[in-house]
């Protein structure tokens, strides 16, 4: 009987402890010694560029003493990251610096604390100017949200581009030169399909609109318009049409999910790929064939537009110090070196223009590399990720995703783009 | 005499409130609070950060019911649901049938070897069976490739895609699923499986009319464990491998909360669709209570 009460009351004070353990874990401590410490989120895992982030972190906390840099990675990408920032912000942790997905920049800035970095630059004469030297002008908008805020700076840069397996495109006779709009996409594909036994395209169908983003706004139409979503006219229908009848039609393009579709392009069954720069390593390491890269096609006669993929950094805290060092660490990892490593690191493009010039080995790696030149070059055409104003968003974004399913399954392209298109429009309303 | 006789109630009383006190906390925190709360949430338009929620009554529920999707997606639960009762039930059951009376050899080597994957995480799991299964370039589409046959791009396939992500979760749940039927059939007095076999019972009818009835109280279990678990770990691979689509085609009423509150951040429309899964899935234990329960044959 004794003892019995006894267990009891040890379970409820284990539980009690627990308790306590957790509040005390979460307590925020603001100074570590004299030094300003500074909580970097990230979402790079230790294959995806983790450990470049511990030695650019490593690196910037042994060359001064006033600033400490705790970095801590999320699990989940951006939207892992979001969830997380969601819990701490509310229980008034948030970080200093964050990543923050380019799909995610409304829905961040409408809801979390930020503050431009014009604010900070503005009492520290010596970065007059860091901006406009650093960032092209189109790049450097990317980060600037439809209030026309400046929620953080481009870090993460990815654009798609063609990669080409050169095995099967000269068993074909395609040239890659021949690869410079939509219209010679589709022939070229149909011709591999029809001289050998592979597919001739795969576009990545990954749960957003990224990919198609690029093939629509390449045929001078545009995914969002005023804050409206314009797609449904006769040039999107043309996009859409040409991406439609490769897959119904001709059956010369490949329709599946992302990861299987990389998948079949890497065993080599499939010509050429419209995916990600971030793919580059997992390709070229893995594929048995040549492969190759050319920047991403427009329409005939139109101007090309890539949607910009990957992340900015935006300064959280509202600690006006702790703002003054995670700008220091910022300057940081926008030097020429730590902008190489971060290349080297993660498959991302250099977000900043000195970048190239500025390191050996970055400038040897755009030489030698077709897929990364093609990238690169890419930079003037970058358009934001289609950012839907308000808090719908993400909702838009999955309509846009419903539309590409029921499209590519064989709907009546004109029907189901503009009902998509007013959906969209009544939602953000 | 009497006072005394009273304080030892009491102490008789007390003790089982005290023991389930710990358990009782934890569920409070974990599963009624949770309930209650998403139950609150449902009445509100809200996107998880914003300080304000705004009350929106039942529109919610509205919405939810008025949307042609939401329909889609119960359907697609209720094909789950079968194809799941299918491979992760009657599949287990016949097999452990088969193990314990039929086979003489290696018994062990199969039991160990069924049991193995239940071991294995899912995620591992969905991203191995993604490169197994490629329809292009996969090793199974490779094989089917050398004597001509052209394998179905299946998660692209309305329908398709459910039985192979079921398949897949297969993969984890059988394990689990055929030992516990095992053991409860080898419990089964071996005199009366004898005794039939002398009068020469056919087998299937010493399945149906002995195993069966005697062996049902694991099998109710199982029967419900593959209904409310297997729809949990689909989860997994449509997270992994096809996000809910093609357009909603492999999605289940659990995936699109998932996919509402967490991904879309429509935490109204997400609560409401929980309440409304939940609330299928007690009408689904009703109904098993009214017809299944009865015929049990629970041995104390």
């Amino acid at each position: 009987m004794k003892a019995s009460m006894k267990l009891v009351s040890l379970l409820l004070l284990i539980l009690l402890l627990a308790a306590c353990g957790n509040s005390e874990a979460s307590s925020d401590d603001t100074q570590n010694g004299e030094k300003t410490v500074v909580d970097y989120w990230h979402v790079n895992a230790e294959t995806q560029g983790g450990q470049t982030v511990e030695e650019l972190v490593k690196e910037f906390n042994e060359s001064q003493d006033e600033i400490i840099v705790e970095p801590r990675y999320n699990s989940g990408m951006y939207q892992g990251l979001m969830q997380n920032l969601q819990a701490e912000a509310a229980a008034g942790n948030a970080p200093a610096l964050v990543q923050i997905g380019w799909s995610y920049r409304e829905y961040f800035s409408n809801n979390f604390h930020f503050i431009e970095p014009q604010e900070i630059i503005k009492n520290i004469s010596e970065d007059e100017g860091y901006l406009e030297e650093k960032f092209l002008p189109n790049v450097l908008a990317l980060a600037e949200n439809n209030d026309g805020s400046q929620v953080g700076l481009p870090y993460s840069l990815s654009t798609p581009i063609l990669y080409l397996n050169m095995d099967i495109l000269n068993e074909a006779g395609v040239s890659p030169e021949d690869l410079t709009s939509w219209e010679a996409v589709k022939e070229a594909a149909k011709t591999i399909s029809e001289s050998t036994d592979n597919y001739g395209l795969y576009i990545a169908e990954a749960a957003d609109n990224w990919n198609v983003q690029q093939l629509i706004e390449s045929n001078d139409a545009a995914i969002i318009n005023d804050g409206k979503a314009a797609f449904a006219n006769e040039q999107g229908f043309e996009a859409y049409q040409l991406y439609a009848d490769m897959i119904t039609e001709d059956k010369s393009a490949l329709h599946i999910g992302s990861d299987e579709g990389t998948q079949a392009f890497v065993t080599g069954d499939v010509g050429i790929a419209h995916l990600t720069i971030a793919q580059r390593k997992n390709i070229s390491d893995n594929a048995a064939f040549e492969v190759s890269g050319v920047p991403s096609p427009a329409f005939d006669g139109e101007q090309l537009k890539v949607p910009a993929g990957g992340s900015l950094l935006a300064i959280t805290t509202d600690d006006e110090e702790k703002q003054q060092a995670a700008w220091e660490f910022t300057k940081f990892l926008y030097e020429a070196d730590s902008i190489a490593a971060w290349t080297e690191g993660t498959g991302y493009l250099p977000p900043t223009v000195d970048a190239v010039d500025n390191n050996d080995e970055l400038k040897a790696l755009m030489d030698e590399d077709t897929m990364m030149l093609s990238a690169y070059h890419q930079l003037e055409n970058l358009v934001p990720w289609a950012p839907f104003p308000g808090g719908s968003g993400l909702q838009a974004e999955q309509l846009l995703i419903d539309m590409r399913d029921k499209i590519l399954a064989g709907a009546p392209i004109e029907e189901t783009m503009k009902a998509t298109q007013e959906e969209i429009n009544n939602l953000l309303q | 005499m009497n006072k005394n006789n009273t304080l030892h109630l009491n102490k008789i009383n007390m003790k089982p409130w005290l023991f389930l006190t710990p358990v009782f906390i934890m569920f409070s925190l974990f599963v009624f609070w949770p309930l209650l709360y998403t139950f609150y949430l449902s009445f509100f338009d809200w996107n998880m950060v914003s300080p304000t929620k705004t009350f929106v009554g039942i529109d919610n529920y509205i919405s939810v019911l008025t949307n042609p999707t939401t329909y889609k997606i119960f359907l697609n639960t209720l094909f789950f649901i079968g194809i799941l009762l299918l491979i992760n039930l009657v599949v287990p059951y016949i097999f452990a049938f088969v193990l314990h009376l039929i086979l003489n050899r290696l018994k062990g080597f199969y039991k160990t070897a069924i049991f193995l994957p239940a071991f294995i995480s899912l995620v591992v799991g969905s991203i191995l069976f993604t490169w197994i299964l490629n329809p292009i370039s996969g090793p199974i589409a490779e094989i089917a490739g050398w004597f001509g046959i052209q394998l179905p791009i299946w998660s692209q396939t309305e329908g398709l895609v459910i039985v192979v992500i079921s398949l897949i979760t297969s993969w984890k749940v059988f394990g689990y699923n055929f030992i516990m039927l095992y053991a409860s059939i080898s419990g089964i007095s071996e005199e009366i499986i004898e005794a039939a076999r002398l009068d020469g019972v056919p087998l299937h009818r010493i399945f149906l009319d002995i195993i069966l009835p005697v062996s049902s109280s694991a099998g109710v279990y199982i029967l419900i464990m593959t209904i409310v678990q297997g729809l949990q770990f689909v989860y997994t691979p449509i997270s992994v491998i096809t996000q809910g689509g093609p357009n909603y085609a492999s999605s289940n009423l659990i995936y699109q909360s998932y996919n509402e509150g967490f991904i879309l951040y429509r935490t109204g429309h997400s609560a409401a669709l929980s309440i409304m899964t939940l609330l299928v899935f007690a009408i689904l234990l009703l109904i098993e209570f009214k017809f299944v329960e009865r015929g049990v044959h629970y041995e104390n």
